[in-house]
């Protein structure tokens, strides 16, 4: 069975990268553009890790994090916060969110994908 | 109210009011040493014609004196007069006679010193000349009756005339010196009384101008002292950033025209700072939206090329993977300049917050040796590390101190074609010791200074040949000095260069901005 992953990223581009990224490994991706409808998506799929931008219009990635770990039924999902370069401070933010790792843009596909796959292993 | 509260709010109403008079500081002063020359004037004034007046009192009293003894002469006359006469009776004594006669001339001397000293007897001193004139007339009968043998008849009249008369002149005379004797206690009184008053009235003239000349200098004073004192708060309190508030004095000279500049002064001043301050936040905004934007279609750039590579999207003939390798290469470069002049322009903007938390300078070192392992080893440069056993535990930005390091050695490297490049990493005094050695062209004594200054690099042609924004010595500096150390470099042409910098172990601070 392949593992389920949901993208919460506003950027088509980015977006597209990871999903070919991470379907060319054989993962099933969920997606969503701003932080409600990752919330949203992430009670209806209970993806198994969440990719999680922090830039977002309205509902950032700080807060679409926090809500997601305030519920017990999802809590137990790793969340991935994608913080933007020179933003300092935004790793603690991302901690404090309840993030289980982050990583800097502009990240690497490589090393994303080898970040997903020891948060799954 | 008490009496205290109520003199101090008489004193500040006081102040105010003299600040308020609508005259220069010169002027006042003027009119305040003006007033008090001016008492002292009045009073030398006072004291003069009280002096006047006790000369004029004791004049008097020296006159009644004289008087009063011209006025016992005339009775002792008198007296001598009658006494001479009865004696030459009895004795029928020519000598006696002329004694007698002599001493008439000698009553009209004294009547003569009685006519200028008395004034206010007059009519009394008239009736006793009319008498003396009456008795020098029977004294002269009676010499006359004595000389021509007549002596029964000379003492006929010299019993029934001139006895009376001397009776009764004594009694004039001895009315006029009661009078004068009267006046004389009189006049001593009056003296008394007079001194008394003048002297009352000269202290208190004194007193008083003393103390308007105290209180009209305090009041002054304090009019002049109280703005300089307020605007001297305001201006501390301008220099400590504070622009809200105002100098109020109610000086109406010099010091209300500064009050007024420093509350003008203190207005532009904030405005001035608000403009500023939203300058500032306009550029970081614009800061972070670019910093934003740009990364943003560049990080999609990087990204597809790093797919396309990795064959995701099907095989890459591998001349088209070398043209990728250039994309790429030439992406993370432009990347690089993006960040390094946002990096820049936030330290400048006094945007960058440095995080501060506990690391390990030893796993800085290391993580920096892992980034330019690849880039040293391609130029079969040796990368080798001296690190101090026991380095303490340090606090501080972590990633920014590595970013620091990683420039220095970065550096080191890209200017290095052989030998080696070494990083030593001590701690003394408090504060690591940290220095980038390498093997390569060295850098001639007078670039040394301005290769920390921004878009500096040894010539100009060295930054198209090695690439770079020449912004990575002056963004290693600025970290550096955020974290209170030191950076400078030891270098010779031909002989290589050492960039050594300090950084304090412990930086005590929850958050430093630049």
């Amino acid at each position: 069975m392949s593992k389920r992953i949901l993208v919460v990223e506003d950027q088509e581009d980015n977006r597209r990268i990871v999903r070919d990224l991470l379907t060319s490994v054989g993962f099933e991706l969920v997606e969503a553009t701003t932080g409600e409808e990752g919330v949203q998506q992430a009670k209806l799929h209970s993806p198994d890790l969440i990719l999680m931008d922090i830039q977002m219009p309205v509902l950032d990635g700080y807060e679409a994090t926090r809500q997601i770990k305030s519920m017990p039924e999802l809590r137990h999902i790793p969340i991935i916060v994608v913080t933007s370069y020179a933003m300092s401070g935004d790793e603690a933010k991302a901690q404090s969110a309840g993030a289980d790792a982050y990583v800097a843009k502009p990240f690497s596909p490589r090393e994303l994908l080898s970040k997903i796959q020891s948060l799954l292993s | 109210m008490t009496f205290l509260a109520w003199s101090n709010s008489f004193r500040d109403k006081l102040i105010n009011w003299v600040a308020g008079v609508p005259a220069r500081v010169q002027t006042k002063l003027l009119v305040a040493f003006l007033t008090i020359v001016g008492l002292l004037i009045v009073l030398g004034a006072v004291s003069l014609q009280v002096l006047n007046g006790i000369n004029y009192q004791t004049e008097e009293l020296i006159k009644l004196q004289r008087k009063i003894a011209a006025y016992r002469q005339v009775q002792h006359d008198t007296t001598n007069q009658l006494y001479n006469i009865s004696t030459a009776l009895v004795l029928r004594d020519d000598r006696m006679l002329d004694t007698a006669l002599r001493q008439l001339g000698q009553f009209g001397y004294d009547l003569d010193r009685l006519a200028f000293v008395a004034k206010d007897e007059s009519e009394l001193l008239a009736r006793v000349q009319r008498e003396y004139g009456e008795f020098i007339n029977v004294v002269t009968r009676v010499v006359q009756l004595v000389r021509s043998g007549s002596v029964a008849e000379a003492q006929e009249v010299q019993l029934k005339q001139s006895v009376p008369l001397a009776d009764r002149l004594e009694r004039l005379t001895n009315q006029l010196v009661n009078i004068a004797e009267a006046d004389m206690v009189a006049a001593i009184e009056a003296t008394e009384n007079a001194y008394r008053t003048s002297r009352t009235v000269v202290i208190a003239f004194a007193i008083g101008s003393i103390l308007l000349a105290l209180g009209l200098g305090y009041v002054i004073s304090w009019s002049l002292i109280e703005p300089v004192k307020k605007i001297e708060t305001r201006l501390g309190q301008i220099a400590a950033g504070e622009f809200t508030q105002r100098v109020d004095v109610a000086n109406r000279d010099e010091l209300g025209l500064l009050a007024a500049d420093v509350n003008r002064t203190s207005e532009e001043l904030g405005n001035l700072y608000r403009q500023l301050a939203a300058a500032s936040r306009h550029k970081s905004e614009f800061l972070a939206n670019t910093s934003h934007e740009l990364r943003t279609p560049l990080n999609a750039i990087l990204g597809y090329t790093e797919l396309i590579q990795d064959d995701i999207y099907g095989p890459v003939p591998e001349k088209i993977r070398e043209v990728l390798n250039r994309v790429q290469s030439n992406g993370r470069h432009l990347l690089g300049l993006i960040n390094d002049v946002l990096d820049l322009s936030k330290i400048e903007a006094g945007q960058l917050t440095l995080s501060i938390n506990d690391y390990s300078m030893k796993e800085v070192v290391q993580t920096v040796v892992t980034t330019t392992g690849s880039l040293a080893a391609a130029k079969k440069l040796n990368l080798k590390t001296v690190i101090e056993e026991g380095l303490p535990s340090g606090r501080g930005d972590e990633r920014r101190i590595t970013q620091a390091l990683l420039n220095l050695v970065g550096n080191a490297i890209k200017f290095t074609e052989t030998g080696e490049v070494g990083i030593k990493a001590a701690a003394a005094n408090g504060a690591f010791q940290i220095a980038v050695v390498d093997t390569g062209p060295g850098i001639p004594l007078e670039h040394q200074q301005r290769i920390f200054d921004e878009f500096q690099q040894v010539d100009s042609s060295s930054t198209r040949k090695k690439g770079g924004t020449g912004l990575g010595l002056s963004i290693s500096k600025k970290i550096i000095e955020l974290h209170g150390g030191r950076i400078w470099v030891e270098s010779e042409p031909g002989k290589g260069s050492t960039f050594r910098f300090t950084l304090p172990v412990q930086l005590n601070m929850g958050e430093k901005s630049a």
